[in-house]
């Protein structure tokens, strides 16, 4: 049985860009088009893979990698960041809502920044997956 | 009532962010969530005969619009800040009311350009049919001088300028979430010239004592939350003596009521409100009433 991923992204041409790559590789895809949507996919569905936009309406792609990573029952799925988000400034992000919350939250598994060429995407997709 | 969320209108040659960077002093408050709007005017990539639909100029705005917002998305998200954006090609309006339904901000915070007479009346008639449409408080962001840089303390000495109507006793309210940020409130209300035209000094001074008083109250009010106030009455045409009272006590701001009243007075004490927001050089707060009336 193919391997569920979960593509997080406000921007339909790059959910598009995805979900073909991740259908030419033999991945089923599921789409989310924001935070709060994907978070209820995400528990609906228990996707072996997210890939994360961060710059995103209705909740951004930060606060559903924490909610995420702090839920029991979720935490173990691999997230693969995808976004034009620069990592520095992710890094720092977490850092200050660690800090701020008392938490401790894991790095993500893959940080890539757009735009990557295909290759790259499935390259990190299989490192996780297989 | 707390401040939460703020959405931010930009077309980037009106509200930039150096405009963002003062509004930050609302973290002392509540704020923890900036949604960017920028919305791309459909005649920019509308068909033109023999070119059709302008797809490349779309993306083009497109992505210089993302660009700048991943510019200062990664500096609010490095304070550990949500934010999130939207790039549209639609109606401004519609598009913010759109956003406001989705999004429920606390705040909107919009531009105004002065480029031009017709570029005003545009930026003027938006902020008016904002206001008519939406409950949720506007923001009309000024460049303080002409070099075009922005007041570095917005919330360091605003002007109040109540009426006594109950779009009044909702800005006490909505500014009480405002109490961490605020230096020094000033509150004014505009004594109008028909209820002085009295033959007795006796009568006139009666009026001021009154409404000295009731702005005592409420300045009284402010400071049992912390917030430093102090009263002002003035008499005359309201829309001259605000802006009197906004140069004299170097406000940082002006905040004001849109009516909740029937139609006619709607219209009157509306058209104070947004000339003033239309035609100040003061950054104007503007605080709807319920749109059931």
């Amino acid at each position: 049985m193919s391997k569920k991923v979960l593509v997080v992204d406000d921007d339909p041409d790059v959910r598009s860009f995805v979900v073909t790559v991740l259908e030419e590789n033999q991945y089923m895809p599921l789409v989310a088009q924001d935070g709060i949507e994907g978070f209820e996919m995400i528990e609906k569905e228990k996707p072996d893979l997210v890939i994360l936009d961060v710059l995103m309406p209705r909740g951004s792609g930060i606060r559903l990698y924490r909610k995420l990573k702090t839920k029991e029952t979720l935490n173990q799925i691999p997230v693969i960041m995808f976004t034009g988000i620069a990592l520095r400034s992710f890094l720092k992000s977490q850092k200050a809502l660690d800090e701020f919350n008392g938490e401790e939250v894991p790095e993500p598994d893959v940080y890539l920044e757009k735009p990557v060429e295909p290759e790259e995407l499935v390259a990190a997709i299989k490192k996780k997956l297989g | 009532m707390e401040i939460r969320k703020l959405l931010f209108v930009t077309k980037f040659e009106d509200l930039c962010y150096d405009a963002l960077n003062s509004l930050l002093a609302l973290r002392n408050a509540a704020l923890e969530h900036v949604i960017f709007l920028n919305v791309i005017e459909r005649e920019k990539v509308a068909m033109k005969r023999g070119s059709g639909y302008l797809k490349e100029e779309e993306v083009k705005l497109k992505e210089t619009a993302n660009i700048r917002f991943i510019d200062w998305a990664e500096n609010l998200f490095e304070m550990g800040m949500e934010v999130g954006a939207y790039i549209e090609v639609s109606t401004l309006i519609p598009e913010i009311l759109k956003v406001v339904k989705r999004e429920s901000p606390d705040l909107i915070v919009i531009g105004h350009s002065y480029k031009g007479a017709m570029k005003q009346l545009y930026a003027g008639s938006d902020v008016s049919e904002l206001i008519r449409r939406t409950e949720v408080p506007v923001l009309v962001f000024k460049h303080m001088r002409e070099d075009n840089i922005v007041p570095e303390k917005l919330f360091e000495r605003p002007l109040l300028a109540t009426n006594w109507s109950d779009t009044g006793k909702k800005m006490v309210e909505y500014i009480k979430g405002f109490k961490n940020v605020i230096g020094e409130l000033h509150i004014m209300h505009v004594v109008k010239e028909s209820t002085l035209k009295s033959p007795s000094a006796h009568d006139v001074q009666k009026v001021r004592k009154a409404e000295r008083k009731r702005l005592d109250a409420l300045c009284d009010e402010f400071e049992s939350m912390g917030i430093n106030a102090r009263p002002h009455v003035y008499a005359g045409d309201p829309q001259k003596e605000i802006e009197k009272a906004a140069k004299e006590y170097q406000a940082s701001m002006i905040i004001l009521g849109s009516s909740d009243k029937a139609a006619i007075l709607e219209r009157w004490v509306g058209s104070i409100s947004k000339n003033i927001a239309d035609k100040s050089a003061f950054p104007c707060l503007l605080i709807p009433g319920k749109k059931n009336s």
